[in-house]
Formats: structure tokens, sequence, C-alpha cells
């Protein structure tokens, strides 16, 4: 287990090294540059002024040479500067991240509370009625675009009835934990029903498919009730592929929720992302999706060592 | 009932956690801006303007009505003042006189040295000031006593009145050198973005909000500003701040001109439609080989501009939001001339001149000459969707007339690029301009913006006269010119001038929304928030 997670951990360099060159490829091949964001506001600039911002960020030097410098800081632990503020990109990052992990994470624990025991629902009352409607609403939950359910609540709850505040974290002046929460609910609403209507149907499925196989009719026959049965034999092994689904999703704990975020206001990764593919803000998108890219081979790691909690039978090599 | 009793609880539940009162009693001005600034150092930032002005003032700003007006300068020099005057070797010397008795918000008084420092800052080669250049023709900065500033210009310029939009401390930056100073954060970001003006720096929430607060010592009185807080809450998505709006929990926001009618009937909000510095035209050029031969073509242009209904485009595409424009010039400037003629909508005469030109109508609806098909491409930004609208009704107007319209769409620095680089064809574009406005950047041959690839010796004369006059009637004169002959070259076709439309409290008292790169807050001392 110890010499598995060294290697897989090793492993990690040369993954990331091979990913931060096609991250680079990909952004620098992506037309338009830095400047842009000089016009955006439409004002007229001098061509001397876009030049010297252009020297100044380095983006008029070769590729290569960008990429090289770019690798020689980060190896260092610095990630650089972002070219539209001038600050350090890991500060920017850092100073997001726990308004990202937090969205999340609420949008996580409340679509795991309500998917898990739905997928277990719907398993054991197959082709119910309320099976049927469960099927529906998860591909409903699944098909409707984020953006659109977002405004949705927000013109129900916050404009029609106005019970929840439209966007952002908190009312400046006026917080408090509470005012924090209902700023919490509309955001982590949209986030979690799209992982409750996947989680959902995989639980269901592989449920189902498990509730098959022979052990679960051994468990039967050797008189076990019911309960023992679904809640020790079936649940347990039905749970390792959706761990998997769930460890994946881990990810986007730390890569943030662009469209929801930008929709509400929300002050984490997704959004400065989003600023950043804008701005054409190099390093900045660099340190974003390399951290993005980080986590999922990490939580991937995760997925695989869970497996073995839950199944005796895999073993690291 | 138990919708009444879910709300209720919502209510409580906003209200536990024991956060202060809403704003402790306070009067605190809500903004549902539209985007996160980058930084706060006023000639650096791309994007700054009103939060940036709140705080940190210059030696003018400009009036709703498009007018420069003096802040920390007491009054504007001029000839007739006496403080504009010729000096020795051509020369010209500009004397401002300043405010008494101004203090930066740390307490450190406010003197000619400060505007001498700002100055060498942007005319310093890396201070990535976006008009520097008209700075440089400023010689020499004088400080004869703490109130009083002399620049040394070495000629008459015609907009040497509205620089200085902004003063940096030089007690603060002064002993850094210009690279440094743009990297600072401290004055980037706080808190050591210090200003005159009425709000001083207090917080600035990543990704979520920026707060200043009342400036007690400010220079225009005990009286001044008159609300105790202003919040900036970023919300760049524009239903998101719609919604944000029609909540009620904000109390100013700029909405999109297609939204104007979902807020026709926002109880306790009133809808100005500020017109704005910025005119939306389409734009031809000829530096492509295709280009060249195309639209080259005095005639050919003439005939797209007579074939496009501006007046269709401004009232039912923009919903009537929108003032059909005649001139790059806005009508608010006493520089716009207001009996300008554009060609009117006349599809006959547009069939004539390209038959004129040898363009002949094929078979398949399209112009031909020879091998070549009357055909242009729109280069189009992606997510600007006024504009994309607007070249859709251009290319289904052309139709008409036997011209083909294709599009390519670009994200914004992409587009960026291609219109530097001069390889495009056709821009519906819109730029904005300084309240005294010059075209010679856009439209002089040598010009730094003109990437058409047209060059008009006689306009040439007007525009650069224009800007080497302090004299407003001979500057007029020649500006009308200009604009004469801009209609006459088919150069550029003026679609609409934009407005910003702003979504006000009624709560809010003294607004004057402006539409100037100096934006609606430029009075804010004097705005009050009725509780």
């Amino acid at each position: 287990m110890g010499r598995y997670l060294r290697r897989r951990l090793l492993q990690l360099v040369p993954l990331l090294f091979g990913i931060s060159i096609v991250i680079f490829g990909v952004i620098q091949a992506a037309p338009g540059g830095p400047e842009g964001s000089l016009l955006a506001a439409g004002r007229l600039v001098d061509p001397s002024v876009i030049e010297s911002y252009r020297h100044r960020l380095g983006v008029d030097q070769p590729v290569y040479r960008q990429y090289l410098n770019w690798l020689g800081a980060s190896v260092k632990g610095d990630l650089g500067l972002s070219f539209s503020t001038s600050r350090p990109v890991s500060s920017m990052i850092t100073e997001r991240l726990p308004a990202t992990l937090e969205l999340m994470g609420v949008a996580f624990v409340f679509a795991a509370l309500v998917a898990l025991p739905f997928g277990l629902f719907s398993a054991l009352r197959r082709y119910s009625l309320a099976d049927v409607l469960g099927t529906g609403a998860s591909f409903l939950g699944v098909a409707m675009p984020v953006f659109w359910f977002g405004l949705l609540l927000q013109l129900i709850f916050a404009v029609r009835l106005s019970w929840l505040p439209v966007a952002g974290t908190g009312t400046v002046g006026a917080s408090s934990l509470g005012d924090h929460l209902l700023h919490l609910i509309l955001p982590g609403l949209v986030l979690s029903t799209r992982y409750i209507a996947g989680w959902s149907r995989y639980f269901r499925s592989s449920l189902i498919g498990v509730s098959g196989a022979g052990f679960v009719r051994t468990a039967r026959a050797k008189g076990l009730t019911e309960s023992r049965v679904v809640g020790v034999h079936t649940v347990r092994n039905a749970l390792v592929p959706v761990i998997s689904v769930m460890a994946l999703n881990i990810a986007d704990l730390f890569s943030g929720a662009v469209i929801t975020e930008t929709v509400f206001a929300w002050p984490g990764i997704g959004r400065l992302f989003v600023q950043a593919m804008f701005a054409r803000d190099y390093p900045l998108l660099m340190g974003i999706l390399l951290m993005g890219a980080a986590t999922v081979i990490l939580f991937n790691l995760v997925a695989d060592l869970l497996y073995g909690a839950l199944d005796p039978r895999i073993r690291y090599e | 009932m138990k919708m009444r009793l879910l709300g209720a609880s919502l209510l409580i539940l906003a209200g536990c956690g024991g956060g202060t009162s809403a704003g402790g009693g306070k009067t605190i001005l809500r903004v549902a801006y539209e985007r996160e600034i980058d930084v706060l150092n006023p000639f650096t930032s791309q994007n700054l303007a009103d939060i940036g002005y709140t705080m940190i003032e210059g030696l003018v700003t400009t009036d709703e009505h498009n007018r420069y007006i003096p802040v920390l300068a007491k009054t504007i020099p001029t000839k007739e003042n006496g403080l504009v005057r010729a000096a020795a070797k051509g020369t010209v010397e500009v004397t401002w006189p300043l405010q008494d008795s101004v203090r930066w918000h740390d307490g450190v008084p406010f003197t000619s040295k400060d505007v001498c420092f700002t100055w060498k800052f942007v005319t310093s080669p890396n201070s990535e000031t976006y008009n520097r250049e008209q700075y440089l023709n400023i010689k020499d900065c004088r400080t004869p006593d703490d109130h009083t500033v002399v620049f040394v210009w070495d000629g008459e310029y015609a907009f040497y009145d509205g620089l200085f939009e902004a003063i940096l401390p030089e007690h603060i930056l002064g002993k850094l050198s210009t690279e440094e100073i743009v990297k600072y954060e401290p004055y980037n970001r706080g808190p050591k973005t210090i200003g005159t003006g009425p709000f001083r720096f207090a917080e600035w929430k990543s990704g979520e909000y920026i707060r200043l607060v009342r400036n007690d010592r400010y220079w225009r009185g005990r009286g001044f500003p008159k609300i105790d807080e202003i919040v900036w809450a970023f919300i760049p998505d524009a239903n998101t701040r719609l919604n944000a709006l029609k909540s009620g929990q904000y109390h100013y926001g700029r909405i999109q001109p297609n939204q104007v009618k979902d807020v026709a009937d926002l109880k306790d909000y009133q809808t100005h439609l500020v017109s704005s510095n910025s005119v939306m035209h389409l734009d031809v050029s000829k530096r492509t080989a295709h280009g060249a031969l195309v639209l080259g073509d005095l005639h050919v242009r003439q005939a797209i501009f007579r074939a496009i209904d501006r007046q269709a485009i401004a009232d039912q595409l923009m919903e009537g939001t929108v003032k059909l424009a005649n001139s790059p010039i806005n009508p608010t400037s006493p520089y716009h001339k207001a009996d300008l003629a554009q060609p009117g909508v006349d599809t006959v005469q547009a069939k004539h001149l390209l038959d004129d030109a040898g363009w002949v109508m094929g078979s398949d609806g399209l112009r031909h000459k020879g091998a070549d098909r009357l055909s242009f491409m729109i280069s189009n930004r992606a997510g600007a969707a006024d504009r994309i609208a607007v070249a859709q009704v251009i290319q289904a107007q052309l139709k008409a007339i036997g011209v083909e319209v294709t599009f390519e769409t670009l994200e914004s620095a992409a587009w960026t690029t291609k219109w530097r680089s001069g390889q495009w064809e056709a821009v519906v574009s819109a730029w904005f301009l300084p309240a005294d406005p010059s075209l010679t950047g856009l439209y002089a041959c040598d010009g730094a913006n003109n990437m058409t690839g047209f060059c008009d010796p006689e306009l040439d004369v007007f525009l650069k006269r224009s800007d080497r006059t302090l004299d407003p009637v001979a500057r007029k004169r020649d500006l009308d010119q200009a604009q004469e002959r801009l209609v006459a070259t088919a150069r550029t076709l003026p679609l609409y001038y934009n407005v910003i439309p702003e979504v006000v409290s009624t709560r809010i008292g003294n607004y004057r929304g402006s539409g100037t790169n100096f934006g609606s807050f430029w009075n804010v001392f004097d705005w009050t928030l009725a509780r």
C-alpha cells in the first residue's frame, strides 16, 4: 500500500509537467493577447502603451522562452504575477478558494444527503410511480441549463417573493451568519441539483445490478433480514462505482463552478477563471488550470484507495 | 400558510447570528456594479472609472452636460481669464490655481508638487497610461507656490483642459520608480490608495465588493459627502444585475438597452438613459486586398451606406432607446455639427451607384465584377450582442442591393488583435471618446488608431489644425469641416449614440447622470440617500 501510494504520487510529477505543456500551448494558441483588455473598455489607447504593456508582461518573447520562464519560477513555488492585477497568482487563488470550497462543499453534502437515499428508494421501489417521477426529475436536473435555472430561482425567490438575496455572499454592513446562509441557498441548490440528478441515477443502477448478484442471493438464503441484506451486502458493494464518480466530482471543489459562480456573483475560483480567460491573464490561467488538474489526479487516487476500503478483494501492488 | 411560514423563517435566519443591523444607522449606497476592477491606480487601471473618481480627484471632471468643470483646480485656465498665455519660443504657459486646504485622506496637505509628480509619472516611458501621448507635449511643470501649478506646453493644444483626471500622492509613491508604482500593491489594492475625494478606501473583498467610507475631512466642507458609505458589489452578469435591481437590494446599477422595458414599471426606481460619449458605427477598411477591391471604391461605400436603414436599427432593434447618430462627435459636445446630413436610405440610388461602379447583378442575387463577387466580411466581437444584432440587420439590408455580408466572430482579445493588425474588412464598433474629442487618432492618415488604410490629406489639415488651436471658434470651424469631409468620403457610418441605461433608486437625491469617461458619480459628494 505504501509503495503503491509513493509510486502514484511520483507519477504526479511527470504528469503535471506534461499537462503544463499542453495547457500552456492551448492558452498560447488562442488568438489575441492580454493587450486586448486595454481596449476592452472602448478607450483609444496609444500603440506605444500597448507595446510597453506587452514588454512588461514578457509576452513579446518567443513562446518557448515564456514557458521556460514560467516553469523555472513555478518549480520554486512561484506561480508568477497576474497580468491584470500585478498580484501573486498564488495569493489570488488562495483568497478565492474558501468561497469555492464552501459553496461546493455545501452543494456536495446536500446532494449526497438527498441523492443516496433517493437512489436507494428508487432501486427498492423500481418502476413505481415515485421511481418514474424521480427518473424524470433527474433527467430534468441534468438537462436544465445552469444559468437558466439560477436566473429562474432568482426571479422566484428574490424578485417575486423577496425571501432570498440575488447574489454575493452577504449583505455588506448588515452581515450575520444567518444572512450568509441565506446567500448560500440559491447557488447551493443550483449546484447540488446537477449532482443529485447524476448520483441518484448511478446509485440506483448500481444497486439494481448488485441486488441480482450471487452473494446477495446467498445472504438471503442464509436467512438474513432484508434490511441487513440491503444495508450490509447490497449498498456497500453498490457504492463502489458511485464513490468513484463522487471522488472525481470532488475535484470540482477546487476548480469551482464557472457558471453558477458567475450567475450568483459568488467570489470563487470559477469566476476568477472567467476573468482570467477574458483578460488573457496567462499566469493566472496556468495557476488555476494546474490546480484543477492536480486535484483531479489526487482525487482519482483517493477513489482508487477507497475501492480497497469498500471492497476487500481489491489489493494494491 | 406554509409558504408564509417559510418566508418568515428565512427572514428570521437573516437576522440571527448577532451581526450588525442594516448598516447600523448609516446610510449605505449599494451599487450593483458591472465589473470587478483590476487596480485602483487611476492611470494604469483599464476599467476603474466610477470607483476611482469617487476616491481620487483630478484637476477637472465633466458634468452632466459634457462640460469640463474644475475640481482640485479653482478654475479652468483660458486665454480670456489670463491663465493661458503665450511664452518664449512658441511655448504656452497654462497656470492652474489649486484649491486651498485640500488634504489627502491620510491628512497630508495636497500641493502643486503632487500635480507635477503625477505629470512625471504619466509621461515616463513605462507608466502604461492609455493617453500618455497627450501629456508628452507638456515640456515642464513648475510650482511657484503650493497652490499654483504651471505647465509649459510646446505649443497650443486644444485638449489641454481635459487632462489630469486624477492626481497621485507624491508622499506615498514619490520614492518608487515608475515600474514599481505600476506594481505597487498597497496603492493598487489598498490600504495605501488615498486620494482627496469625498470617500476613502475601506475594504476590497476579492471578487465581491469594494467598500468606501465617508471622508470626514473632505475639502468641500463638513456637509459633504452626504452618504456614509458606498458598497460597489461586483455583479458582472447582466441578467443577475437586472434581478438584483428588481429585487430592491441595490440603489443603483447599469443595465443593457434591451433590458430597459423590464424595469419600466419598477417601483421606487427611475431609469435614466444617459447619453454616452460613444457612437456605434460601421467602419470599413481597405488594408486587405479584397477590402481594397470592394471597399476602396467610394461609390461602393456610398451605396452600402445608402442601403443601411439606420433609423430602423435605432427604433426597432434598439427599441427606441438610442438616438440616431450623424457624427462621431456626441451631440452634447459644442463641437458636434448638428446640421450634418448623413445620406438617407435610398436603395434605388444605391443600386445605381453600384451599377456605375461596374458591379453587375448576377443570377445568384449578388453583384459581380468579372470573377469578383461584391462581398465583405464583418468581424464581430463575441458576446457583444448589440453589435452582432446590428451586423445581422446590415447583412439583411445589404442583400437587397446585391451585396453579400459574411461574418466572423472572434472572442474579445482575438478581435482586438485582429483590429490592431488592420487585416479586417468591416467592424461594427464603438469608441469611448473624451468630452472634448480629438478625431485625429482615429481618422488622420497617421492616426495611432486609424487601422482602416484610408488617408485623406484634406481631412488631415482640418483635424491637425483643430488640435493645435486654443480658439474655440476656429476649432469648431475645423471640426465642422472634418465631420463634413468624413461624410463626403464615406469613411465611416455613424449608426446611433449609445446610451447607458442607469437604474437609480428614487431614494437617491442629486443624481445627475453623465455619459463621459468620468461617469455618473462625478458629483457623488452631493448625493443624498433617503432612509
